[in-house]
């Protein structure tokens, strides 16, 4: 499969279609984004897999949105998985990033991987390399929703009491692009202070997240208090999706019922 | 609304805590009614579990 990337991102290249492309490299025993341009080694190209195909994912996609403000011009190749493309998806329809400016080399997820990250949809609509593996089953929310009002409570007031407010899920976030983020606002949070306000800080995000959120699961590897945040956002897409039929990333230019006024759309 | 509803349910919080109506202010006596409405639920519910003391005390 790495093969078939690395030609293309050649051949890309070569031709002169993309300005650069970003991708994963792997280098001192680690694996960081990186952006080819034109005459760089692609030897050292990866797609993430360390001990098992995979387990080094980053938000390219962040990558690239910070490239393209600089390069607003320009157009630029991007790695990306199935959650990838549909933040990709997302990312269009939130103005952040121009279609006819990127260019996807779509690659799909083993089935080890689908099932570590209790994935929906493992493959990229686009795709050039890889096997679709079958999508899994997720059942969080539901089993979350089998318990007691009450248990709920105590299980998300402990979860949010973890908080170190680290801010790592927003940075780790490919959908969140915001240039001044709420929960920075001094107004609204106060600065210094822990544990963060129940459970206000969190559904601040989630609320954000709402018609966002692609579930890539990236919130929840960064957390280093293993808050399941994936878990908290997954409610939300799935309300919008039971309230408003939508689901984010998974049509390319659907807009989201929460930038329309007026009554809900037919479902 | 319907979001935060639903996620504050979803986090054990009762969803009656949060409510929002449009009122005019020509129309005070339906000001009045939903704010006495309001209250009355409030006081069934009885004090937030979300209180100073109680979060500490897992804290």
């Amino acid at each position: 499969m790495i093969d078939q990337v690395k030609q293309k991102i050649n051949d890309l290249l070569s031709n002169g279609s993309v300005k650069g492309v970003v991708a994963l490299v792997h280098t001192n025993g680690n694996v960081a984004p990186c952006l080819y341009q034109k005459g760089d080694d692609l030897d050292k190209l990866c797609l993430g897999d360390t001990d098992s195909a995979g387990d080094a994912r980053y938000p390219l996609n962040k990558v690239l949105v910070t490239l393209s403000r600089q390069y607003p011009d320009e157009v630029f190749g991007v790695l990306v998985r199935g959650c990838d493309e549909r933040g990709l998806y997302g990312l269009y329809r939130l103005n952040q990033l121009d279609p006819e400016r990127v260019v996807p080399i779509g690659i799909a997820c083993p089935q080890s991987l689908a099932l570590q990250c209790e994935c929906k949809k493992p493959w990229p609509d686009d795709m050039m390399a890889g096997e679709t593996s079958e999508g899994i089953d997720q059942k969080g929310v539901a089993n979350a929703e089998s318990n007691s009002h009450s248990e709920r409570f105590s299980y998300w007031k402990g979860q949010f009491l973890k908080c170190v407010k680290c801010y790592g899920c927003r940075d780790i976030c490919p959908m969140c692009f915001c240039r001044e983020c709420s929960l920075e606002c001094e107004d609204l949070v106060s600065k210094g202070d822990l544990p963060v306000e129940i459970p206000v800080f969190h559904l601040v995000r989630a609320m954000h997240m709402a018609d966002r959120c692609i579930d890539c699961g990236l919130c929840d590897e960064a957390c280093p208090a293993d808050i399941p945040l994936r878990l908290l956002y997954k409610k939300t897409a799935q309300i919008m999706n039971t309230e408003f039929g939508f689901t984010s990333g998974i049509k390319k230019y659907e807009k989201s019922p929460l930038s329309l006024m007026g009554p809900a759309p037919e479902k | 609304m319907i979001v935060l509803s639903q996620m504050l349910d979803f986090c054990g919080i009762e969803k009656e805590r949060l409510r929002a109506r449009w009122v005019s202010s020509a129309e005070a006596p339906e000001f009045v009614e939903e704010i006495n409405d309001f209250v009355d639920i409030l006081k069934k519910l009885g004090p937030s579990p979300l209180g100073k003391e109680q979060v500490e005390a897992v804290a």
